[in-house]
C-alpha cells in the first residue's frame, strides 16, 4: 500500500497571517493608547493653562484692591467718611465682586481710625491671637513699606477671612494702614468666572490639608485631573487646589475605539472560523485521501478481477487481478471496444449477444460462466459477475464485471469427469471381462470334455479292427452329459440376463433426448461438436425403461461425434430429431461423419465388431438388445449430406 | 511305479475321464490325480513319464505345483492345460521350462501327440543321465598321474609337448593315453573329449 506523500505545509506561510493579524492588532491598540494618553495630556495641559490664567487673574484682583486702598487710605485717615467721594469709593471697594468684606484704616500708631463696616465690641485689636486687624502684619507692612498678607482665620459662619495691611504715607511720611478684610468664600466664589468654575472644583486647603473653602458644583469628580498651587499671596501656607469635573462622555472617539474593538474581534472570530474550517477541510482531504488509498490498495489486493466499462462497452478501469488474469495491461484494456482482445476468435458473436443481453437485462446476480483466452493463449475460464455501474447522481453510467478466475476447478472438474467416466468404463469392462472369462470357463470345462471323448471315439473309429459298441454307447452316454452340461450353463446365463428386464412406464421421448443431451454437452462441448435437438410437439408417450433408451441415445451420439473427430469445424454437428409415423415413435441421430461403408455395415451389428481401436463392439449391439426389449427397432442409413442416420423406432401403446 | 506314464492333474472329473478315454485309445498310459496336493503328496523321485497340469484347480493352482516340483527338483516335463489361455501366462510357464501349454477345448488329438512327444522327451533325458553315470564312472577309475596327461591331452597336446611339459618321456606318455582310453572305452582324443564334453571331471 503506497500512502501518498503528505502536503508539506509552508508553515511560515501558514503563520504570516496570524502574524500580520496580531501586528495589526497591537497597532491599533498602541494607536488607541497613544490617541487616549495623548488626549489625556492636552487635557492635563488645558488645566494647568486655566489654573496659571486663574491664579494671575486673582493675583491682579488682589493687586488692584491693594492699590484702591492705597489711594483711598489717606483720605480715610484725613477725613474718615466725611467727603462723598470717599464713601463712594469705598462703597465701590466693598462690592460683592472685589471679595472684601470689611475696610479699616489705622493712624500710624495703629489705632483704630474707623472701619466700614464698623467693627463691633466684640471685635479684638491688636497682638492677641485672632485679633483683627493683626498688629503683627501691620508692624510688616509698615517695615516693608508694601501690602503684607496676614494668615487666614475662622470667623462665625464657617468662613475664613484673611487680611491685607496696605502702608500709607502722607508727605513722605508713615501715615498709617488700610486693612482689607477678605472672605475667602466670597473670593473663590465670586472672583471666579462661570466657565471656569463649569469646568473645575477650586477648593482652598490650609497648612493641614483641610479644605477651608470651595466653590462647588455637584458633579462627579475626576481625579486623574487635578492640580494644586499655593495660593500666594496671601501664602502662609493656603494651597489652591483645582479638580476637574468629568467631563462630558466624548462619544465619537469611544464610538470609534468600540468599533475598532469590534471590528478586531470580528477579525479574530473569522480569522478562528477560517482556521477551524481549514482544519476540517484539511481533515476531510486527509480523510478522503486514506479512503482512497485505502479503496485502492484494497482493489490492488483482491483476487477478483474488476472490469468497469462504459455504456458503449468500452473499458474505462480494470485492476491488477484482472490484468494478472487476463496477461494484458491495464494499457492495453483500457479504452478498448469490443471485441475485445482477450474473447476466443470463434466466440465473438457469443461474447456480444451476452454483452447484448446484459445491455437489456441488468446484471448477472447468479454469474456467467465463460472461457477466454489469456494474452499467452492459454485458456481462461470465468465466473462473471455483471452488474450496472450507478454514479453519485444516480445515474447509470456503465457496468462493473468481476472476475473469477474459475480455469483450476474447471480443469480439475474436467479431469475428475474423466477420470470418473474412464473408471466406470473400467469398471464396466472388467465386470464384463470377469462374466465372460467365468463364462468361457465354465463353458470350456465340458466343452474340453467332449472334444476329447469325441477324439477318443475318432481314434476308436480310426483304428482297424473290431469295435467295441459298448464301450462307445458307454462314451457317448457321458459325451451327451457333457453337452448338456454345457447347455445348463448357457441357460443359467440367460436366467440372469432376463432377471434385468426393463422397467417400463410411460415416458416423453423428448424429456430422454434432453436429459441425454444434457449429460453428455459437456463432452461435445469439449470436443467443439454443436448438439442440436429438432424435438416434435405433442409426441405419445411411449413405454419404456428411460435409462435404458437415454443410454441408446447417448451410445448413439458419442459414435455420431466419434465418427467426426476429423471433420472441419462447420461441419461438426450432431442432430436429434423426433417425429412419428403411425403408431411409432421415430428418434433419428444425425452426423456428418465419414458415414459407413457396405462391408461394415453388414457386420455393424455383429457383437465384438468395431471399427474404433478402443472399441469393444458391444455398443450397437446392446442398443438394438434394448431395441428390441421394447418391440422397437434400430436401424441405420446414409445420410444424403454425408454421414449416418441411425433410426430408432419405438411402438406407441395402444391406448 | 517305474513305468513311465503321463499324470493327469484336473480337478474337473469330467475332463480326467474323457482324457483317459482318449488316452486309453491311443494305447498311452496314464494316471489320474484329482487335484495337485494329491499329486504332490504321491509323487517319487523316481517316476518317469510327463505331467498334463490343469491351471485353474479348486486348492493349489497348477503353477503353484509346478513351482512345488521344481522345488523337489523334479525334472518331468510340465503340460499345462487351460480354459483361461492368455499369453502372459502361457510365456511365464514356458520361461520357467514347461514343455508345452494347451488351450483348452483341444483340437484333436494335439495333447496326445505333445503327451507322447514329452514322453519321448523324457525318457530320452533318462537315458542321457544313465549314460552320464557310466562316464563318472569310468571316470573314477582313472589315476591321478593319468588326470593330468588326460587334461593335456583334452588341450589337443601333441604326445612330445606333453612328455616336455611333464617331464617325462614320450614312452610314458603313449603308455598313459593307451591307458586312459582304454579305461574311458573310446579310440581317440575326439571321442574323450565328446564323452567328457559337459561332465567335470
Amino acid at each position: 500500500m503506497d500512502t501518498p506523500p503528505a502536503p508539506v505545509p509552508a508553515t511560515w506561510q501558514l503563520r504570516l497571517p496570524y502574524l500580520t493579524l496580531a501586528l495589526f492588532l497591537g497597532t491599533i491598540a498602541a494607536l488607541v493608547w497613544l490617541t487616549r494618553a495623548y488626549d489625556e495630556e492636552a487635557q492635563r495641559a488645558t488645566l494647568i493653562n486655566d489654573v496659571l490664567w486663574m491664579e494671575q487673574n486673582m493675583r491682579f484682583h488682589l493687586d488692584r484692591n491693594a492699590a484702591l486702598l492705597a489711594q483711598l487710605g489717606p483720605e480715610l485717615l484725613a477725613a474718615g467718611l466725611r467727603a462723598p467721594s470717599t464713601r463712594a469709593s469705598l462703597e465701590q471697594l466693598l462690592r460683592a465682586e472685589s471679595g472684601l468684606v470689611r475696610v479699616i484704616w489705622l493712624d500710624a500708631e495703629g489705632k483704630l481710625k474707623g472701619a466700614v463696616p464698623p467693627l463691633s465690641e466684640a471685635h479684638l485689636m491688636g497682638e492677641t491671637q485672632g485679633a483683627v486687624p493683626a498688629a503683627s502684619i501691620l508692624r510688616l507692612a509698615r517695615a516693608i513699606g508694601q501690602p503684607a498678607y496676614g494668615p487666614a482665620y475662622e470667623v462665625a459662619g464657617g468662613d475664613y477671612h484673611f487680611e491685607v495691611h496696605v502702608p500709607l504715607y502722607a508727605e513722605g511720611a508713615f501715615a498709617g494702614t488700610a486693612v482689607g478684610v477678605y472672605s475667602l468664600q466670597t473670593l473663590v466664589v465670586r472672583e471666579l468666572p462661570w466657565w471656569f468654575s463649569e469646568r473645575y472644583r477650586v477648593s482652598v486647603l490650609d497648612a493641614d490639608g483641610r479644605e477651608i473653602a470651595a466653590k462647588s458644583k455637584v458633579a462627579p469628580l475626576s481625579s486623574a485631573h487635578e492640580y494644586r498651587m499655593s495660593f500666594e499671596p496671601p501664602g502662609h501656607g493656603l494651597t489652591l487646589r483645582i479638580t476637574a469635573y468629568r467631563g462630558e462622555t466624548r462619544w465619537i472617539p469611544v464610538l470609534l475605539i468600540g468599533s475598532l474593538v469590534l471590528l478586531c474581534g470580528v477579525i479574530l472570530w473569522s480569522v478562528w472560523q477560517l482556521r477551524s474550517q481549514l482544519a476540517r477541510r484539511l481533515a476531510a482531504e486527509q480523510a478522503l485521501r486514506n479512503e482512497s488509498a485505502f479503496r485502492k490498495a484494497m482493489e490492488d489486493s483482491m483476487i477478483t478481477g474488476m472490469r468497469a466499462r462504459d455504456l458503449r462497452g468500452r473499458i474505462t478501469h480494470v485492476n491488477p487481478a484482472f490484468c494478472r488474469m487476463t496477461g494484458y495491461s491495464a494499457e492495453e484494456l483500457i479504452g478498448r471496444a469490443p471485441p475485445l482482445p482477450y474473447w476466443l476468435p470463434d466466440h465473438t458473436e457469443q461474447r456480444q449477444a451476452l454483452l447484448d443481453r446484459l445491455q437489456e437485462g441488468g446484471s448477472t446476480p447468479e454469474g456467467v460462466e465463460l472461457r477466454f483466452r489469456r494474452k499467452n493463449g492459454e485458456p481462461l475460464d470465468v465466473l462473471l459477475f455483471e452488474a450496472p455501474l450507478i454514479d453519485a447522481q444516480g445515474r447509470h453510467t456503465g457496468w462493473l464485471g468481476s472476475f473469477l478466475d474459475i480455469t483450476e476447478q474447471k480443469r480439475a472438474q474436467e479431469l475428475a469427469r474423466q477420470q470418473e467416466e474412464r473408471l466406470q468404463a473400467t469398471s464396466r469392462l472388467i465386470t464384463m471381462g470377469e462374466m465372460a472369462s467365468t463364462l468361457a470357463h465354465e463353458l470350456n470345462q465340458p466343452l474340453a470334455a467332449i472334444a476329447s471323448y469325441n477324439s477318443g471315439c475318432m481314434n476308436r473309429l480310426a483304428a482297424a479292427g473290431e469295435i467295441d459298441r459298448e464301450e462307445l454307447m458307454e462314451i457317448h452316454l457321458r459325451l451327451g452329459r457333457q453337452a448338456q452340461r454345457a447347455g445348463e450353463i448357457i441357460r443359467r446365463v440367460h436366467d440372469f440376463v432376463r432377471r434385468s428386464e426393463p422397467k417400463r412406464i410411460p415416458v416423453d421421448i423428448n424429456v430422454i433426448i434432453r436429459d441425454a443431451v444434457d449429460l453428455i454437452e459437456a463432452d461435445a462441448r469439449k470436443r467443439r461438436i454443436r448438439l442440436l435437438t429438432e424435438l416434435a410437439d405433442r409426441l405419445p408417450e411411449v413405454d419404456a425403461d428411460p435409462v435404458m433408451i437415454e443410454q441408446i441415445i447417448v451410445n448413439l451420439v458419442r459414435n455420431g461425434m466419434d465418427a467426426m473427430h476429423d471433420n472441419p469445424p462447420q461441419r461438426r454437428t450432431v442432430r436429434l430429431r423426433t417425429g412419428q409415423e403411425d403408431d411409432l415413435v421415430v428418434i433419428k441421430v444425425i452426423d456428418q461423419g465419414r458415414g459407413i461403408d457396405p462391408q461394415t455395415a453388414r457386420r455393424l451389428f455383429e457383437p465384438f465388431f468395431t471399427t474404433k481401436p478402443e472399441g469393444m463392439g458391444m455398443g450397437l449391439n446392446i442398443c438394438r438388445s434394448i431395441a428390441e426389449l421394447h418391440r422397437g427397432r434400430l436401424g441405420f442409413e446414409s445420410n444424403p449430406e454425408g454421414g449416418t442416420i441411425f433410426i430408432l423406432t419405438l411402438p406407441v401403446e395402444p391406448a | 511305479m517305474n513305468t513311465a506314464c503321463a499324470h493327469i492333474i484336473d480337478d474337473d472329473e469330467a475332463i480326467r475321464d474323457a482324457l483317459e478315454w482318449q488316452f486309453r485309445t491311443r494305447g498311452l498310459a496314464c494316471r489320474l490325480w484329482p487335484s495337485a496336493e494329491a499329486f504332490l503328496a504321491a509323487w517319487q523321485p523316481d517316476w518317469s513319464g510327463c505331467i498334463v497340469l490343469d491351471i485353474r484347480m479348486q486348492g493349489m493352482s497348477g503353477l503353484e505345483c509346478f513351482d512345488a516340483l521344481r522345488a523337489r527338483d523334479c525334472r518331468l516335463p510340465v503340460i499345462f492345460i487351460t480354459g483361461h489361455g492368455d499369453v502372459p501366462m502361457a510365456v511365464g510357464a514356458l520361461k520357467k521350462g514347461a514343455f508345452d501349454f494347451i488351450e483348452k477345448p483341444f483340437n484333436d488329438n494335439e495333447l496326445l501327440d505333445i503327451v507322447a512327444q514329452a514322453l519321448a522327451a523324457d525318457a530320452e533325458r533318462q537315458r542321457a543321465a544313465a549314460d552320464r553315470e557310466t562316464v563318472q564312472a569310468r571316470l573314477a577309475t582313472v589315476t591321478a598321474r593319468e588326470r593330468e596327461v588326460m587334461a593335456l591331452i583334452l588341450e589337443g597336446k601333441y604326445n612330445k609337448v606333453i612328455a616336455d611339459e611333464l617331464n617325462i618321456s614320450m614312452r610314458t606318455v603313449e603308455a598313459h593315453r593307451a591307458k586312459i582310453f582304454d579305461k574311458m572305452g573310446v579310440r581317440s582324443a575326439v571321442e574323450l573329449a565328446q564323452l567328457l564334453t559337459g561332465i567335470r571331471y
